[in-house]
């Protein structure tokens, strides 16, 4: 049955309910008037008797059919509510999850049908851009492998010029850096395929975290940055070793790249709400807040002055936030422009088995 | 030293082939999996440099049938998936090492001579290149009987290059023997800890142990 029927057969519903609830109120009233008609009350009366029948039976009258009103309106938007909360709860990452639907055959339970064949299309046009990322870098990789061991063997031969050699040299630099680019692009469109299965074993987050204060140290003195480890608790985490120290290493590089002469990076690990919190900041020109929610984005440039300077193919923070949600985290950017940025990582603690 | 480098991609096998022979080594190419089996079969090789996706018979399948033949040779596997569980399965198989494409020549090379000459490879306490000392145990450097002071990083770093020394090393093996890294972080994290090295033990002498190859590593050696 469509809505409007249905809508249309509780509303005649109503109105018999409350006309029936008039009429018999008013049958009543009448019966009785004519038992105060017996007994000879005075004429004047009547007018007052009148209002009274008005309050008496017009008003519940027209409550009930208030109250009906309105109980029919929730009754009609109902599922209209539900509806939307259920595509409230669809994002890129779901989308191949259906709306449960009703059945009943009426206007909404057609709106969600609909619905459902809409995400449908729409799934499978994510997949088929996802297959196309994952196929694209697959097939940049031949001759990526070709290119580069063309230019090395050119560059092995001992008659070249010092300037072919540099030439060549610079080519190979560049060809690293597109690998670098084609690797990462690889990795997360594996990774949203759902291609990627990480370790999860106890990871000593402190010694990794120790480890890239080292490395952060070493990449920070060429620049005369000050490093330093605030706290470092011992935490051990479930986990992937690999994945948890490239996340490292990509914040600590994020720290120094983008920090400003003689500034400082510090970082911390320690245990905060049952959660592993590791946090790093630097001083750098900072993100101003419109573009922050942009950062884990992929591509994505903060800075446009910063483009061509700093190394980087704008795909390191998104593989650090997929690192990061791999591992059940959350990862968060926070920033006073020119003043200080943080970035807080917070895993879940190894669960340790209780005494007995 | 002969090589079998099996590859379905001509123009790779091609340069391979002359990488390798310009490092003197007698190199084979097949370009299928039951190709690899017969030759392999044919004759004793140092080294099979195995692609993973190959027409026909894949590369995994080749390594198991030559691993279930008792075949012991070192097996190089590469491939352009580079899937972390790609690697651990070739690994369990018995492959010997593995290089996700696309790889550095450089890096391919000094692999493949890793591979042929495991065993013959220093088991001293003391390394020595030239008038540069380590000692394993200790951790302690010496050049020209002047101690140098390490970190452990940089330890770890001049340990894996003098127990390579004269041998070419590419980044992705520096990345994996001494930060235990098995994906390039796309930083400068060597070249800066190469260039404090090199300080440490180059800086103040006449004859330089640590060069730079560019475009493909580093080696540690006495002439350049």
């Amino acid at each position: 049955m469509t809505i409007r029927r249905r809508l249309t057969c509780w509303y005649a519903g109503i109105l018999i309910a409350s006309m029936l609830a008039m009429g018999v109120g008013t049958f009543m009233q009448i019966s009785e008037q004519f038992r105060h008609n017996a007994r000879k009350k005075p004429y004047e009366s009547a007018l007052e008797e009148a209002s009274e029948m008005i309050f008496q039976v017009g008003l519940p009258a027209v409550i009930l059919g208030l109250l009906g009103g309105w109980w029919l309106t929730r009754r009609a938007l109902d599922p209209v509510t539900k509806l939307t909360d259920a595509v409230e709860k669809i994002h890129d990452k779901n989308l191949g999850e259906k709306i449960p639907r009703t059945n009943n055959g009426d206007e909404l339970d057609r709106l969600t049908e609909v619905f459902n064949a809409m995400t449908a299309r729409l799934d499978n046009s994510f997949q088929r851009i996802r297959e196309f990322t994952l196929h694209a870098s697959h097939e940049l990789k031949t001759p990526l492998t070709i290119l580069r061991g063309e230019t090395e063997t050119a560059l092995r031969d001992e008659s070249l010029s010092p300037a072919e050699r540099e030439r060549g040299v610079s080519l190979l630099d560049e060809l690293r850096r597109l690998t670098h680019i084609v690797d990462s692009l690889t990795l997360l469109a594996k990774a949203d395929a759902g291609q990627i299965t990480l370790a999860s074993e106890p990871v000593r987050l402190d010694e990794l975290v120790r480890d890239n204060f080292a490395d952060a140290q070493i990449l920070a003195e060429p620049h005369g940055l000050k490093v330093e480890l605030e706290t470092c608790e011992e935490i051990s985490v479930r986990g992937d070793r690999h994945r948890l120290r490239q996340l490292l290493l990509n914040l600590a590089d994020n720290a120094v790249k983008y920090n400003q002469p003689q500034g400082r990076v510090t970082m911390s690990l320690r245990r905060a709400n049952d959660a592993a919190e590791f946090t790093m900041t630097n001083t750098g020109a900072g993100i101003p807040p419109e573009i922050l929610p942009r950062v884990f984005d992929r591509f994505f440039r903060g800075d446009p002055a910063h483009e061509n300077t700093i190394e980087g193919c704008g795909l390191g923070l998104s593989i650090s936030q997929w690192i990061v949600s791999a591992h059940n985290g959350t990862i968060q950017m926070d920033s006073t422009p020119s003043k200080l940025t943080a970035v807080t990582v917070r895993l879940p603690l190894a669960t340790t088995t209780k005494p007995a | 030293m002969r090589v079998l480098v099996v590859e379905d991609e001509k123009k790779t096998a091609a340069f391979v082939r002359k990488a390798l022979q310009a490092e003197s080594f007698a190199v084979d190419v097949c370009h299928n999996g039951d190709d690899a089996l017969a030759a392999a079969k044919a004759m004793p090789f140092d080294a099979i440099i195995l692609d993973i996706m190959l027409p026909g018979r894949d590369g995994l399948s080749v390594l198991r049938f030559l691993r279930d033949r008792k075949n012991t040779t070192p097996v190089l596997l590469l491939s352009a998936r580079g899937e972390v569980n790609e690697r651990v399965e070739g690994l369990n198989l018995g492959a010997d090492d593995y290089l996700p494409k696309p790889f550095e020549l450089a890096e391919l090379v000094a692999r493949v001579r890793a591979l042929t000459r495991r065993g013959g490879e220093s088991k001293s306490v003391v390394l020595r290149v030239a008038d540069l000392t380590l000692d394993t145990v200790t951790h302690k450097s010496q050049r020209a009987g002047v101690e140098i002071e390490l970190t452990a990083r940089e330890y770890r770093l001049l340990e894996f290059l003098m127990r390579s020394a004269g041998r070419l090393c590419g980044r992705m093996m520096i990345l994996e023997k001494v930060w235990d890294y098995n994906f390039d972080p796309g930083t400068n994290l060597i070249e800066v800890y190469v260039r404090r090295l090199r300080e440490k033990i180059d800086a103040n002498f006449e004859t330089k142990l640590l060069h730079t190859v560019r475009g493909a590593g580093y080696i540690l050696k006495e002439k350049t």
